[in-house]
């Protein structure tokens, strides 16, 4: 298929009994990109997941992967996906080779190409642990990376990542997003969910959604862009005086939310002529700079 | 078919090291079979040998004395003679002894004469707190007495209707010739299910289910994966059953030894697919464990003819016990170690046996869910 949209999802709803798990959602991503599930647990990212893999089936709507309808036809599509679920799914009595070569075997590869890609894919993750290890002795992060690489093992063209880095360490966490970027330099679109706000920004396009919705989609420069025009302000207080002088500012003219920052307040600027002034008279009480708006910042304004 | 086999010896690969892996597993397995062979094949012994029996002979004479020391011959008789009629009630009463016989005046006298209308009398009172001890009690001493009668052989009621029963097969009655064939069907279907329905519910519960659902793998692939390392652990065991039975109890083995291996192989697979039946569709190891106990242990003692005789069982229980396959299994063992019994003969057993089996496999194959639908 030359078509630049590998998944294509028209109204979709996915619902367990009387509760929407997913309400009506439509998005398609985009061959080789990298494509960011943003949204609190339960917002229906992980349903979203498995119906497109072919796990649950839709209530109504319709999921399209490269072309093809995922409801009529699971298994032609399934030696192409590869699926690194929430939870860790290696089998923790099996060594890591051992795991791989499972998985392996149950996508039809060779003994020989197993063992071949074992290898390119330890150093992919810069494995520093035998393959003889077994897996339940392996600290978090590593099981994290091995789970990717069973994940990876038969060369999927479409990898889903269901919040692979819940729970690690943030060096983990950078040394995770590193290999999602080379994965998607080589050609592979990869499908990844998230609830870290900062790791969005990984992202080519992202995905907002809450309750089940979607409630923003976009490139995460266009998503704070179209939210937040324009830049927060940080006042620092430089002495009492300034709690009592921004309330009576706070939901005036010149800023729109503020919330506790530090040691003083984060807020949005509403008019940059009447913000200028309030700074020029404002010097002596607060320590005054401004902010780029984040992603953050958009989470919080489209959900809650 | 070869993409069929590679599948299935993954899945059985990777089963296999789950299994060399868990000790605990593994010895439960092994050890369960013994454990069981020799609690039931030496412990239990369902035979009641030595009941005490307080004996009051009123009779004191030669043919009294020759019928107690009939008695007390076969060893499962302890008599105490007592001397009052006092001292025999109070034993009695007091629970001393499970039973107490008094031989009549004129017994002797009447044996002699051999009278239809007066005939020689035994009165025997068994305490019927333990009824089953009471029950063998009487069928002891009805044996006792049908041999007394050959003896004393020359009363004409006795010639007019005596009973006689004979065991073929078991003349000895020996309950561990019964026992030990049997336990092979109880172990097996309690191991075999109990294993299985350990398997697929680890995976939904660790999570890995729905990454085999997400590779090509397909279910039937999963299923025969799954059973046959099991299949060769439990086959291990009917083999080690086989060989205690014969070489430890001295239990004859009349049948036809490959006969009894192919009533195995199909047992055995029943046993698994209905373990991996149950989890399938508990999807926790906690209740798959307690529906496996329920129905690996209780068919296999009640249903099964193991303890309770099918014949003797009200109808619907009667009929209750055709759908469990512990009961042709145990018919088939039973007939093959005591008797010689052809395939003809057992063609029933088998026919319902392999019924059950089949079911078994293409239910689990059919309920074993490809999404992960709650």
């Amino acid at each position: 298929m030359s078509s630049k949209e590998i998944i294509r999802v028209e109204n979709l709803t996915v619902a367990f009994g009387s509760f929407k798990a997913v309400d009506g959602i439509s998005f398609d991503v985009k061959r080789g990109e990298i494509f960011g599930f943003l949204g609190a647990n339960g917002a229906g990212k992980t349903t979203t997941i498995r119906t497109i893999c072919g796990l649950l089936n839709p209530s109504s709507g319709k999921v399209f992967v490269d072309g093809k309808d995922v409801s009529s036809d699971t298994t032609a599509l399934k030696p192409h996906i590869g699926y690194m679920s929430q939870k860790f799914t290696l089998y923790k009595d099996l060594t890591i080779k051992e795991n791989m070569e499972f998985a392996g075997a149950l996508y039809n590869m060779k003994a020989a190409d197993i063992k071949k890609k074992i290898k390119v894919l330890a150093d992919f993750i810069k494995l520093e642990f035998d393959e003889n290890s077994i897996v339940a002795d392996l600290p978090g992060g590593v099981k994290q990376m091995v789970s990717l690489c069973a994940t990876l093992l038969h060369e999927p063209d479409l990898v889903f990542l269901d919040e692979p880095t819940a729970g690690v360490s943030p060096q983990t966490r950078a040394d995770f997003w590193g290999l999602i970027k080379d994965l998607s330099g080589r050609g592979t679109t990869v499908f990844v969910t998230t609830h870290y706000m900062d790791e969005a920004s990984y992202c080519g396009r992202i995905v907002l959604m809450s309750a089940g919705k979607i409630v923003a989609v976009g490139t995460p420069e266009e998503l704070v862009e179209n939210n937040f025009p324009k830049p927060f302000a940080e006042l620092v207080f430089k002495d009492a005086r300034a709690v009592e002088k921004i309330k009576t500012e706070i939901n005036a003219s010149v800023f729109a939310r503020a919330e506790n920052y530090g040691a003083g307040l984060r807020a949005e600027i509403i008019d940059n002529g009447r913000f200028k002034i309030f700074s020029a008279d404002n010097k002596n009480i607060f320590e005054i700079k401004t902010s780029a708006p984040t992603l953050e910042d958009v989470f919080l304004k489209l959900v809650s | 078919m070869k993409q069929f086999l590679t599948n299935v010896y993954a899945v059985a690969l990777k089963e296999y090291k789950h299994i060399v892996r868990d000790p605990f597993t593994l010895a439960v397995a092994l050890v369960m079979p013994l454990v069981f062979v020799f609690c039931f094949g030496f412990i239990i012994d369902l035979d009641y040998k030595h009941i005490k029996i307080t004996v009051r002979d009123n009779d004191q004479s030669a043919e009294s004395r020759r019928f107690l020391y009939m008695l007390s011959a076969g060893g499962y008789f302890d008599l105490t003679p007592v001397h009052s009629p006092l001292a025999a009630d109070e034993d009695l009463y007091k629970n001393k002894f499970p039973g107490l016989m008094i031989i009549q005046k004129n017994f002797g006298k009447n044996i002699r004469a051999g009278d239809v209308q007066n005939p020689a009398r035994v009165q025997l009172m068994a305490d019927g707190a333990d009824n089953a001890r009471a029950g063998i009690i009487l069928n002891y001493m009805t044996a006792v007495s049908q041999e007394a009668e050959k003896i004393f052989g020359s009363s004409p009621r006795f010639n007019a209707d005596m009973v006689r029963t004979r065991f073929l097969f078991n003349p000895e009655l020996n309950n561990r010739w019964f026992i030990v064939p049997a336990l092979s069907t109880i172990i097996i279907a309690l191991l075999s299910i109990l294993l299985t329905a350990l398997t697929v519910a680890k995976e939904w519960e660790n999570g890995s289910m729905e990454l085999l659902l997400s590779t090509p793998v397909r279910p039937y692939e999963i299923v025969a994966g799954k059973l046959a390392p099991y299949f060769g652990l439990s086959f291990f065991n009917i083999l080690l059953i086989f060989i205690l039975a014969v070489l430890v109890f001295k239990i004859p083995f009349n049948g036809s030894f490959i006969l009894y291996l192919s009533a195995c192989v199909i047992f055995i697979i029943g046993a698994l697919a209905l373990g991996i039946l149950i989890s399938i569709i508990t999807r926790s190891q906690t209740a798959a464990i307690q529906f496996a106990f329920a129905i690996g242990m209780l068919p296999g003692f009640v249903f099964s003819g193991f303890i309770f005789p099918i014949e003797n069982m009200p109808a619907f229980f009667r009929g209750l016990t055709f759908i469990f396959p512990q009961r042709w299994f145990l018919t088939i063992s039973r007939s093959l170690f005591l008797s010689d019994a052809s395939f003809s003969a057992l063609a029933v057993p088998f026919i319902c046996l392999t019924i059950f089996s089949c079911v078994m496999v293409l239910l689990s194959v059919k309920k074993f869910k490809k999404d992960v639908e709650p």
